[in-house]
């Protein structure tokens, strides 16, 4: 990680900027005797100040956006408390931040995108994918870098003379104005979600297969793929925590022999294969470590994988029950699992022990972090 | 077999009913015969299997509860002979009972 050391008033600041997580973290190192239970924070923000950073991005701060039904909450990082309610109109599936960090899109019903002001906690806009007589449901979802566009992956209907006609999947890129199509390419079917790698040079649809798309040009094309369906493997890719997960995008699969974990490096666009030892355990969603060393797993438990050996470590009930989603604090120390039901469960990561349990307005399907 | 003669429309109704099927093709495929090769409209995801539980202890079964996974499945119709079909008849089953487990006696559909 790229790191900096500047020297004040004798004592040395250390600012180190984690491009993969998004944060910034200042360590403050004094040369002498201080009592630093009075003089940290304080000197913290000298230190912010004098590297000409906003004091509000000093120290990496998380926010947990939950996504349910009809509303999405707002959990403190630092207090696990419920401090917001985003009322949108819908039942949530895919999800994005933009880059700059200040707004959320969220797809409602599978048609419906949303773009969400973080700061001002309320729907800006609504787009409806639908129209002209075409049911057109998205799965798969991800910002284009122009920030005015989306690649989706749309599912597509209609009657004509009294017949449902349903269109092959389709990777489209479409104006986030109006939900216009700029270009798309068809997709086989059974695709169910999409990953931009390469600075979104390419975008990755997952369905049986992993299907590599050059959109780089003016016209899309199939450049590539990566074969799934004949190795057997079940997968479930709805939950994508790419952001918060280092710019690898994860999720697990199954064989009739065991379960493996698939990611992809959205910086190279490499694949990696990771089949685990043991029988397998069942779960919805994975996340890595911040560290890289261990993937954490949910479903009716919270397992912990530990990727050098490449077996289970530990496997702990969770009182509430199922649970679809699973984040980690910045810093490691907490996991979260949520979604399904309308809980969401803190542990403790190092004594897997739970810490908290939040009462969520509605059931939920994801939870996400944005670290400042 | 060979000798039963076939069914024979006897009344109005189903010399109706006759008539339709006259000239009839072909309208429904095994989804292995080809393109497409997975269920359409509501059903276009149906990973079968997913969740059935091949644990022999405890849990044994589907979600804990089942309460827990009643949107999942409702919203993108999972299972839509068994809960609410989410896109298309209940798009905005949500807003009738957004928390299952607590708003389970208020739910109602067809």
């Amino acid at each position: 990680m790229p790191e900096r050391r500047q020297r004040l008033a004798g004592n040395e600041v250390r600012l180190i900027e984690n491009p993969g997580l998004r944060e910034i973290k200042v360590e403050f190192h004094a040369a002498q005797e201080l009592d630093m239970n009075k003089k940290l924070t304080s000197m913290l923000v000298i230190a912010a100040m004098f590297l000409g950073l906003n004091t509000n991005t000093a120290i990496a701060k998380d926010i947990f956006y939950y996504l349910g039904y009809g509303v999405v909450q707002v959990v403190d990082g630092d207090t696990d408390a419920i401090v917001a309610d985003i009322p949108v109109n819908g039942w949530i599936r895919e999800s994005a931040f933009t880059a700059d960090r200040k707004f959320l899109y969220v797809v409602t019903k599978r048609h419906l995108i949303h773009k969400i002001d973080l700061a001002e906690k309320q729907v800006v806009s609504t787009i409806d994918t639908g129209g002209a007589g075409w049911d057109r449901f998205i799965y798969g979802f991800d910002l284009a870098p122009d920030g005015k566009s989306a690649f989706v992956n749309l599912l597509s209907r209609t009657t004509q003379k009294g017949e449902v006609v349903v269109t092959p999947p389709m990777l489209a890129q479409i104006d986030l104005q109006d939900g216009r199509i700029m270009r798309s390419i068809e997709m086989p079917w059974g695709s169910t979600a999409l990953v931009s790698v390469k600075n979104s040079t390419n975008i990755y649809v997952i369905g049986k297969d992993i299907v590599k798309v050059d959109v780089s040009g003016k016209e899309m094309k199939v450049i590539g793929s990566y074969p799934m369906f004949e190795k057997k493997w079940n997968i479930l890719p709805l939950w994508d925590n790419t952001m918060e997960n280092g710019g690898v995008f994860m999720a697990n699969y199954y064989t009739p022999e065991l379960m493996g974990l698939v990611s992809i490096d959205t910086n190279s666009g490499e694949i990696t294969d990771t089949p685990l030892e043991g029988a397998p355990v069942f779960a919805y969603s994975v996340m890595s470590s911040p560290d890289k060393k261990k993937v954490y797993a949910v479903m009716d438990e919270l397992i912990v994988i530990d990727l050098e050996s490449r077996s289970y470590e530990h496997v702990v009930p969770i009182p509430e029950g199922t649970n679809y989603a699973i984040n980690i604090s910045s810093d490691g120390k907490k996991i979260y699992v949520s979604g399904g039901g309308s809980t969401t469960t803190v542990f403790d990561a190092e004594s897997l022990k739970p810490i908290s349990v939040l009462q969520m307005e509605s059931d939920g399907m994801d939870f996400r972090r944005l670290t400042f | 077999m060979k000798n039963k003669r076939p069914i024979q429309a006897l009344n109005e109704k189903a010399r109706a009913i006759q008539s339709l099927a006259e000239g009839e093709k072909k309208s429904v495929e095994a989804l292995q015969d080809g393109p497409p090769a997975m269920p359409l409209g509501c059903t276009t995801i149906f990973d079968t299997g997913w969740e059935t539980n091949p644990r022999p202890t405890y849990p044994i079964g589907n979600c804990q509860s089942s309460a827990k996974d009643f949107h999942g499945c409702a919203g993108d119709c999972w299972w839509p002979a068994q809960v609410p079909d989410g896109l298309t008849n209940h798009e905005d089953f949500d807003k009738q009972c957004p928390n299952v487990a607590r708003d389970w006696r208020v739910m109602k559909y067809d």
